[in-house]
């Protein structure tokens, strides 16, 4: 194990964004974690704590302020816009809250398009999408718009698009927000199933411990702060604890 | 991405939002079809001047009797030519036929029927000036002109008129009162209006002057018309033309010429330079709604922008480079460019050629050039309307379009 590369390192990742009204706020404080193969991690805190902006640095949507990020070993912090975009294709496989599908394009279309992207040849890009939806049980809706789905099997395309790259990462933002409970739990076995039997690295930011506990290991995030990394507590008090315990440093 | 990719994404979006489409691809259809409609008029205006004086040739020269002048102001006519002029002027080495051109109108009578028209007299020369061939019977000689002869020679819309026979050669038709033998009938000319030769009655200048009109001077010529060899240089002509009628006037250095000459190549070029002008200035008229129509692309794309932004996070976020949604873009106003040209094209073609051979029954002329501007345009067009929206959508950024409403 000591000898793998971690799929994500970020050490003393900062970020501050410019305010309208003049000067600028930080949101992250001196982020460090490694994220290493196989591993499914949930990255929680309250709204506000900085989660999203960590996820959109881990995702490679944006970039940090300081701090380094490696992405499977390589720099990618100072990377330019279309070098990043490569490396989303390549990595990453995104699945949003909200789905985020190409609503006019039909469910093939949606799970081919990060094959397009990466300029596979039409024949190839068919049979990948086709096994994918076949792993996500939706190989008979190919045809289908998004719209005329129920939103587990929404999400279930999405997870299918975010897989069909091969990504070494998925990357899984509130992927239960916008399901009832049955639903969002169908979604998250699935996820423990891609997790266990195929080796996926899965980061997924909640806000819910509940969902949280899908995963092996939780980081808590605070303030900007890391409160908490490590596997998962039997109940949800010992992360507000250390959000005191944050407040009291 | 592949050219396909890329045809069949732009494809997609644009029949996403087939009103809004079609809507944009009219404006460049208007606009591309005014072009062509107006490249049309130009052409067959040119082409129709072309014709007409190529009926005459272009080799024609018309001389004038000048206008009496008193300290400026215009008195009335004068006979400066005469019929001795024209005998000189036809003895030019340049000059192959010239007649004196006397025009009048004609009140024909033929049976029950009557018809008004514009009567000519001339002398034989009249036929190879004016280029007339000749249907049935025959164009009059020299002494015809010589006796005064009561010949007459018909256009065939006034033989139709008249209601004569399919060969009128040897009837009788009394002309403004006088009665007058047909010995031919010129071959249709095609051109119609105001001084058609197609409906105008010929006679011998001395029968008009002498029998029908009974003019006080018999020798006085109002305008004689000559035609020059082909080879001959028309300003050579002219100032031989000049020379020849100033002495034969005794007009001295400080006098002005007492004639005018009209050279029909230098009329033709005049008219075919102001037609240019025109069709100019009709083609900008056109392209103004061309432009009216690019500004209606790069609007739609920019609409569409704002409401993908959405769409172009999510492609952002999996992936797509910011030359690939500035290539997406841009194909997307090329296409709808492209295809608002090419119906522009088929519509402006095929109206103009359409009212031109069916409803004005004129070839309008049909060059290939619409053609190529038409697809010039398709494409800069497309591009400078796309750019400006295009790079709006590549510079957005995921994280804000992927949260975007």
């Amino acid at each position: 194990m000591a000898t793998q590369t971690p799929i994500i390192l970020m050490k003393k990742i900062c970020k501050t964004f410019p305010l309208e009204i003049g000067g600028e706020q930080q949101v992250l404080f001196d982020i460090s974690f490694k994220i290493m193969p196989g591993e499914f991690v949930a990255i929680m805190g309250p709204s506000g704590s900085g989660k999203s902006t960590c996820m959109n640095i881990v995702g490679a949507l944006d970039s940090a302020t300081s701090g380094v990020y490696e992405l499977y070993g390589k720099d990618i912090t100072t990377l330019l816009p279309d070098e990043l975009a490569k490396i989303r294709n390549e990595y990453i496989g995104f699945v949003f809250q909200n789905f985020n599908l190409l609503p006019k394009r039909n469910i093939l279309d949606n799970v081919m398009l990060p094959l397009m992207y990466r300029g596979l040849p039409m024949e190839e890009r068919i049979s990948r999408a086709c096994e994918m939806l076949k792993l996500v049980g939706l190989e008979k809706f190919e045809t289908y718009l998004p719209t005329q789905l129920s939103g587990g099997m929404k999400q279930r395309v999405a997870i299918a698009r975010a897989l069909a790259g091969n990504p070494k990462l998925i990357l899984a933002d509130e992927p239960t927000g916008a399901l009832d409970s049955k639903m969002g739990n169908e979604i998250l076995k699935f996820f423990k199933k891609l997790n266990h039997d195929l080796g996926i690295t899965i980061v997924m930011i909640t806000h819910e411990f509940e969902i949280a506990k899908y995963a092996d290991r939780v980081i808590h995030i605070y303030d900007g702060h890391i409160t908490y990394d490590g596997k998962i507590p039997k109940n949800e008090s010992v992360l507000t604890a250390s959000e005191k315990k944050a407040h009291v440093k | 991405m592949t050219f396909y990719d890329i045809a069949h994404e732009s494809w997609l979006s644009i029949s996403g939002n087939k009103m809004r489409s079609f809507l944009t691809v009219l404006g460049i259809v208007i606009g591309i079809m005014a072009v062509v409609i107006m490249v049309a008029v130009g052409e067959t205006v040119q082409q129709s001047i072309t014709d007409q004086f190529s009926s005459l040739g272009t080799n024609t020269i018309m001389i004038r009797a000048g206008a009496a002048q008193s300290a400026g102001v215009r008195t009335g006519n004068r006979m400066t030519l005469t019929m001795d002029d024209v005998k000189y002027i036809s003895q030019l080495p340049d000059v192959a036929a010239a007649t004196p051109v006397e025009n009048s109108s004609a009140q024909i009578v033929y049976g029950n029927k009557n018809w008004s028209t514009s009567m000519v007299g001339a002398y034989p020369g009249y036929a190879t000036v004016q280029n007339i061939e000749m249907q049935y019977g025959s164009f009059f000689d020299t002494s015809a002109v010589r006796n005064a002869s009561t010949y007459a020679v018909i256009g065939p819309d006034t033989a139709e008129e008249l209601g004569l026979p399919k060969n009128p050669v040897g009837e009788i038709i009394r002309v403004r009162n006088t009665p007058m033998t047909i010995i031919g009938v010129t071959k249709a000319k095609g051109d119609s209006g105001m001084g058609s030769q197609d409906d105008m009655v010929i006679v011998p200048i001395t029968t008009l002057k002498k029998r029908i009109a009974g003019s006080y001077f018999p020798n006085a010529v109002r305008m004689i018309a000559l035609k020059l060899y082909p080879d001959a240089d028309n300003n050579v002509a002219t100032e031989q033309i000049t020379a020849l009628l100033r002495q034969r006037h005794k007009l001295k250095d400080s006098d002005a010429d007492d004639f005018q000459i009209t050279d029909m190549k230098q009329v033709m070029e005049t008219m075919n330079t102001v037609s240019g002008y025109l069709t100019l200035l009709l083609i900008a008229i056109a392209a103004v709604s061309l432009l009216v129509g690019s500004i209606g692309i790069m609007n739609m794309m920019l609409v569409s922008v704002a409401e993908r932004t959405r769409e172009i996070g999510i492609r952002k976020a999996i992936g797509a480079q910011e030359s690939t949604i500035v290539i997406q873009f841009l194909s997307e106003s090329i296409l709808i460019s492209f295809i608002g040209s090419m119906v522009g094209l088929i519509l402006g073609v095929g109206l103009s050629q359409g009212v031109g051979r069916f409803i004005l029954e004129y070839n309008v002329p049909f060059s290939i050039w619409p053609v190529v501007v038409s697809i010039s345009v398709a494409v800069v067009v497309g591009l400078a309307s796309g750019v400006m929206p295009a790079i709006k959508a590549a510079k957005l950024n995921p994280i804000d379009s992927l949260r975007y409403e």
